[in-house]
């Protein structure tokens, strides 16, 4: 159902304010969504002013000084940082990306950061994924061949392999998911730009026999039709994807085959 | 997941992009092209009622409120016929690279006003 507004428990509150302390000409306000499970309170936005004479370039880089010098309460996920593990995806500025390879001085004006959207939050900006992570499932990504013999390479045409480029590098962080108004309203029931990119990595697999029952377990008018070609997947994808084609294709082989 | 986990905010929060303000756009625009449809059917079943019933339309026609009704007709028509012919090139699976959206999605937006301006022409500054 489309909910335009948030639940009576999720309503943003002002949050305290951090001033600096270090003295720096150079400052920025930045803004981060706050919700502390231990406590029975609304969310709420605190602002901290952070020294930017001594902060690296990326949006992950402010928040970690924010951790190590200001606030160490606040909780982000992050692990590689170098834009590869996918785990640092969160809402900068308006827009699903990851903080290790959004450069902080692309934002005007204050920072404002946000948990990824439409998510229940666990902590602070860590949102549960685990629908998407089961819909991921329903897709099975794996080969299925039935000649499957440990003995012999599985050979792949230079063709066949180009069909995966631009698939394969989808490193499930998603950004696109959580940027899709579709996946926000019906995101129990259709599966979103991610998984779907997923699903089509698998189904134009040279290799996979499955072709025909993974198109057909995915031709639904909820799991994937609620896609209207917004967009906002593309435009969120960090390692620049493109979801809605790949939808698109998925389409195609349903409407040609 | 437990109810008293906030939901984080989305739509609130969100930046507005080309491909989906015009998605919106598109959605809203059909539904008022459906009510307009009916409202045409409507004066043509008051043709057949008798000319006092045309003349009242045709009245409503010579006012401000009248003229801007056609004008914002042709034009929500015009919008919705490129909206569409951009989706009849989506589904041969042309036009999804970002840089190609995002011209396309201008075009759609200001070729509506082009194309309004075309149909009426001479009309449109009565």
């Amino acid at each position: 159902m489309v909910q335009i507004n948030l639940p009576q428990n999720s309503k943003i509150q002002k949050g305290k304010y951090y001033k600096d302390k270090s003295g720096s000409k150079n400052i920025r306000k930045v803004n981060i969504y706050r919700w502390d499970p231990s406590t029975g309170e609304n969310p709420r936005i605190d602002t901290y002013e952070v020294d930017m004479d001594n902060c690296p370039s990326k949006v992950l880089d402010l928040l970690n000084k924010i951790k190590n010098e200001i606030d160490s309460t606040i909780a982000y996920r992050r692990s590689c940082a170098h834009g590869v593990c996918g785990s640092c995806a969160m809402n900068m500025d308006g827009k699903n990306g990851l903080a290790c390879t959004k450069p902080h001085n692309e934002i005007k004006g204050d920072i404002n950061i946000y948990p990824l959207p439409h998510l229940k939050v666990q902590k602070d900006l860590i949102g549960d994924l685990s629908t998407l992570y089961k819909q991921y499932a329903s897709v099975e990504p794996w080969l299925k061949n039935s000649k499957n013999d440990d003995s012999k390479e599985n050979f792949q045409s230079v063709k066949d392999r180009s069909k995966l480029d631009g698939l394969y590098e989808c490193i499930m962080c998603a950004c696109c998911s959580t940027a899709c108004p579709s996946y926000w309203w019906n995101g129990d029931k259709y599966l979103g730009p991610a998984v779907l990119l997923q699903a089509y990595r698998w189904i134009i697999d040279s290799r996979d026999e499955e072709r025909k029952e993974r198109l057909k377990k995915v031709a639904d008018e909820l799991k994937l039709y609620r896609c209207h070609t917004i967009m906002n997947c593309t435009n969120a994808c960090p390692k620049g994807l493109n979801p809605a084609k790949a939808i698109a294709s998925i389409k195609k082989m349903l409407a040609t085959s | 997941m437990k109810d008293k986990n906030p939901l984080s905010p989305h739509i609130q929060i969100y930046n507005w992009h080309i491909s989906s303000l015009i998605s919106i756009s598109h959605r809203i625009i059909g539904i008022i092209n459906i009510i307009i449809v009916t409202l045409i059917c409507f004066w043509v079943a008051l043709l057949i009622l008798g000319s006092s019933n045309y003349q009242l339309v045709q009245n409503f026609f010579e006012t401000y409120i009248g003229k801007f009704f056609i004008v914002g007709t042709v034009w929500s028509f015009s919008f919705q016929a490129l909206c569409e012919i951009r989706h009849l090139f989506w589904d041969l699976g042309y036009g999804f690279e970002l840089k190609t959206s995002n011209i396309t999605g201008l075009v759609v937006i200001f070729g509506s006003f082009i194309l309004t301006i075309l149909i009426l022409g001479k009309n449109i500054i009565l």
